[in-house]
């Protein structure tokens, strides 16, 4: 098996998990869901860093894999451990339906990968195409779901996706930007930690869809 | 170390600061001194530049043009504003305590001992005095920023801290507005990162592997290089993303319920610093894709988006029943102004568009506070509950107000009149035979809305005797702050300083011209 073909492998995982998190309403299966999904984008990283000798992009896979992949998921557990909220309430599209509609955004991810430089054949191709499918997976997550933590699982797909296109379209983010990336989504999440817990402490639920006396 | 890095370091260390323990003076004196050194600082660094030199640091990752010096200016303005405010409004909250417990429709909850504690305890206070210099610092880097990757950096960093600004009070509404906030700007910085992850790529690896890869200054160099589809799918992106972030429709749900939340100080740095700032990486971005694929595709963009941030700020100033609700409305026209500026392209419309930011930023300040000060006086502020005829009850802060609402809704004889009337004629003198009239009439409206709005709450009838009185008008730091802000306004509508009219030129000269 070429290194090629593990690339190709590690992203349709990532996309693998992207679906069984839409299909998922129990809370700490998404978010080991999660945690794979990231795994599996520092496996990406790595083999491309092995393969094509490009060694900086080991050094944003191994914080991939640390901060991604066992520390935020660790402590989305703890927050959901904290609140005592396990299940997503039923979405607001179905599941069957959601999975249908995830099929046609991952088609139309496909599509638009074939337009970007060198999008059209190889490796490039499928990991731009999975990573464009993922984010509009992810956005699709974001509108349909109600758990605020659910909404953060969505979120931080997109992210996953984002990083995926630099590594699939780009020799990887110049080090620096990258580090400095991964420091701001940890405090990102932190801080949406945070609020679920206040929210969750004030309003006995994180149903976001409680949310709503903000108007006009 | 040179001076550009003093003057980054300095708002840092004063936010540090805020933790130490100290008498309430001392910690007030210390975020005032370092935000007026920080406002110091960045002006000598402006200086320095209009001096011919263009200060940098770290092989140019940190770089001052025309653009950044103004904006780095302004930013370092508001925060002085702000951080000043922020001693008087925060000194009269603290006096005050939580009201009663309401509770909730179909809530069952036994009343906490915490109901009635302080509005803001002390731990908090410290907490704000921290988060205010940190977002002077935010906002500062994103100013001088010429790596894209640090400039995203900076302005995610201005989201967490504001978030915790938004979040500050703690109400019930506080938190569903810190978390669409949260949310709806971390998705809007996804689509930022994304863009430029995509503006990265389009370069096919001719920008190279290092950290200068990403210099705002390589991209315009190689701009004919770029992949042309890979460069527009980015640049609209990351147009959606930083819009997001200035607020532009149909990106700007968050705004009127985060300005609502927020305390006033920390209103005004979100409405002027992180819209100036947020406008800057707009501008940066539309600038690389003016030079790579003409002005035509970003500008109708920007265009688009102004124009659309325009109206729809128009209906909803005429529905409002909220005070700060309303200067976000506000807010979003004139962030929609700028963009048409902007979008508008050519020397007038740039300069008009860049005008219409600085007097912007001069009058904001004035409009924040004084509607601050109303709703402590009348502790709420919501119409409703404030009443019509505010002028008979709180003379100062309601005359206050109404000068700047004066300035807000661009009315001559104040700045924000003149950079219309100079965006307008630009637009009138193009090709836009639809576009401009409508914002035309947009503008109109939203000038009768506001003014409905104010003379609503401003004159009319007084409540009758069995609504409860404000509280009496005192002229403590709060106050004084916002007839400083007036003075500032008003001198600056009819006065701006030589070297603040070089800036603009000089950023005139880089959106213009590229360099």
């Amino acid at each position: 098996m070429s290194s090629d073909d593990v690339v190709i492998l590690c992203a349709a995982g990532m996309l693998v998990t992207a679906y069984l998190m839409v299909g998922q309403k129990a809370l700490f299966v998404a978010i080991r869901l999660y945690g794979l999904q990231s795994i599996l984008l520092g496996a990406v990283a790595l083999t491309m860093g092995f393969a094509d000798r490009r060694f900086h992009l080991l050094t944003g896979a191994a914080l991939t894999i640390a901060l991604k992949g066992v520390l935020i998921p660790w402590f989305l557990m703890r927050v959901i451990d904290r609140i005592g909220i396990h299940r997503e309430i039923e979405p607001l599209v179905n599941v069957p339906s959601s999975l249908l509609i995830c099929l046609g955004l991952t088609v139309i991810g496909y599509r638009v990968s074939t337009g970007l430089a060198d999008g059209g054949r190889g490796v490039t191709h499928h990991v731009i195409g999975v990573s464009l499918s993922m984010l509009l997976m992810g956005l699709f997550m974001m509108v349909t779901r109600r758990k605020a933590v659910t909404q953060i699982l969505a979120l931080l797909t997109v992210e996953n996706a984002v990083f995926l296109v630099a590594l699939g379209a780009t020799s990887g983010m110049p080090l620096v930007v990258e580090l400095g990336i991964s420091f701001d989504v940890i405090l990102a999440v932190l801080v949406l930690g945070i609020l679920v817990h206040r929210i969750a402490e004030r309003f006995e639920s994180m149903d976001v869809s409680r949310l709503s006396k903000l108007k006009g | 170390m040179t001076l550009l890095l003093w003057t980054l370091l300095v708002p840092l260390v004063t936010g540090a600061l805020a933790v130490l323990p100290g008498p309430r003076w001392l910690r007030e004196a210390r975020l005032v001194a370092g935000l007026a050194v920080t406002l110091v600082l960045s002006v000598a660094t402006a200086g320095k530049f209009l001096a011919g030199s263009a200060p940098s640091a770290f092989d140019e990752t940190l770089r001052v043009d025309g653009l950044s010096a103004l904006v780095l200016v302004l930013s370092a303005f508001v925060g002085l504003m702000s951080g000043m405010y922020s001693v008087g409004y925060l000194r009269r909250n603290e006096e005050r305590r939580r009201g009663p417990y309401v509770p909730r429709e179909n809530e069952r909850r036994a009343p906490r001992p915490s109901d009635q504690r302080r509005l803001v305890p002390p731990w908090r206070r410290r907490e704000f005095d921290a988060l205010v210099p940190l977002y002077v610092f935010a906002m500062l880097l994103v100013a001088v920023s010429n790596n894209l990757g640090i400039l995203w950096i900076a302005v995610e960093l201005t989201t967490l801290v504001s978030v915790f600004m938004v979040a500050f009070h703690n109400r019930d509404t506080s938190l569903e507005a810190a978390w669409k906030f949260l949310v709806l700007g971390s998705l809007g910085l996804a689509f930022a990162l994304l863009g430029t992850v995509l503006l990265f790529a389009s370069g096919r690896g001719l920008l190279g592997d290092g950290m200068s890869g990403l210099h705002w200054t390589r991209l315009m160099s190689l701009a004919h290089e770029l992949h042309p589809f890979t460069l527009k799918l980015g640049v609209v992106f990351a147009l959606i993303g930083y819009g997001t972030k200035a607020g532009l429709a149909p990106m700007h749900t968050w705004k009127p319920d985060a300005y609502r939340e927020a305390p006033s100080p920390a209103g005004v740095l979100m409405a002027v610093g992180m819209l100036n700032g947020a406008l800057y990486c707009l501008l940066r971005i539309h600038l690389i894709a003016k030079a790579a694929l003409g002005p035509d595709f970003s500008g109708g963009l920007l265009l688009m988006l102004g124009l659309l941030s325009v109206a729809v700020a128009t209906p909803f100033i005429l529905i409002q029943w909220n005070l700060k609700r309303l200067l976000a409305y506000s807010s979003i026209e004139h962030v929609g102004i700028m963009a048409v500026g902007l979008g508008l392209g050519g020397e007038a419309a740039t300069f008009g568009a860049l005008l219409h930011m600085t007097y912007h930023t001069f009058a904001k300040p004035l409009a924040f506070f004084s509607a601050g000060t109303l709703a402590q006086l009348h502790r709420s502020s919501d119409f409703d509950d404030i009443g019509s005829g505010t002028l008979g009850r709180t003379p100062v802060a309601s005359a206050l107000f109404v000068l700047a609402a004066v300035m807000m809704t661009g009315s001559p004889p104040f700045g924000m009149f003149f950079s219309e009337m100079t965006i307008l004629r630009a637009g009138f003198l193009g090709p836009h035979v639809v576009a401009v009239p409508f914002f035309l009439a947009c503008l109109v409206l939203l000038f009768c809305g506001f003014f409905y709005q104010v003379g609503r709450l401003v004159l009319g009838e007084q409540p009758d005797s069995t609504a409860r009185p404000p509280d009496p008008e005192r002229f403590d730091v709060g106050t004084t702050t916002t007839i400083l802000a007036a003075v500032v306004a008003v001198v600056s509508a009819f006065y701006l300083p030589q070297g603040l009219l070089e800036l603009i030129r000089a950023a005139v000269r880089v959106v213009e011209g590229g360099q």
